[in-house]
């Protein structure tokens, strides 16, 4: 990953989506897994943006998992069950001597961060930009995982822009 | 009858639904091999045993299993009940 211009904030959100990508098994790090990282570093104008609209980094896992739960379930697969019958040893963490790349819908995002940041005249990489990337594709995890949370990009863009003025005047 | 043609014909009307239930699958199988191959080294079940119920090397089931059950179950390996066969 290629973190040039990045601030400090957004460079650890996006080192903590990994981890976030980790612990719920996720074999590569989705577009929805930006989203963790920035609620979990909990710094700058996204996770505030986020935050102002309600939306907590549990809640946001909590769906995610529901997200894959639905899955499986729409080929009659009951998570539930399978842990069940695993018992404890059941867990969906990634071991952690295995590199969890970046999904294509995460490389993309970071891409049209970099857009967004050069679109506003920005000279830093900041997580509104991560944010306003991850945004851009409609047909992403991210922005379903949001909406299921009751937040439509729109409305988090308009956030993201009114916090931003703030921060400016 | 119908209903069950297109079900095995088509699968799911999305295609998209259908191909993250098996991203979803692919990740509960992970998990779930984890959980079951660590299940057996805890039963005292040795790799060669695992390994051949899994259908697959020695090596294969130690290269992918054993850094994460070591790590987990450090010093001591666990009991081992009755001889591995």
């Amino acid at each position: 990953m290629i973190f040039t211009r990045f601030t400090d904030r957004s460079r650890k959100s996006v080192e903590a989506a990994l981890e976030e990508a980790r612990m719920l098994g996720h074999d590569s790090l989705g577009d929805e897994d930006l989203v963790l990282g920035i609620l979990r570093v909990d710094e700058g104008l996204a996770a505030e943006a986020l935050t102002s609209l309600g939306v907590t980094i549990e809640d946001a896992r909590e769906e995610s998992e529901e997200i894959l739960s639905d899955a499986l379930s729409s080929i009659g697969i009951s998570l539930e069950e399978v842990r069940r019958e695993a018992g404890d040893a059941f867990e969906m963490r990634i071991p952690a001597h295995r590199r969890i790349p970046f999904s294509p819908r995460a490389k993309k995002a970071l891409v049209e961060a970099r857009k967004e940041m050069r679109r506003l005249g920005d000279n830093y990489l900041g997580t509104e930009h991560v944010l306003l990337g991850i945004l851009d594709n409609q047909d992403g995890t991210a922005v379903r995982m949001l909406a299921r949370l009751g937040v439509a990009p729109e409305t988090l863009e308009e956030r993201l822009f009114e916090l931003r003025g703030r921060a400016a005047g | 009858m119908d209903e069950k043609t297109r079900t095995r014909v088509g699968g799911p009307e999305d295609p998209r639904e259908g191909l993250e239930a098996v991203v979803a699958l692919r990740r509960t199988l992970e998990a779930l091999e984890a959980a079951q191959v660590e299940n057996a080294f805890i039963a005292g079940w040795s790799w060669a045993r695992i390994a051949e119920v899994l259908g697959v090397s020695k090596q294969a089931v130690h290269k992918k299993h054993a850094r994460r059950i070591r790590a987990r179950y450090p010093g001591e390996p666990p009991r081992r009940k009755g001889r591995d066969q």
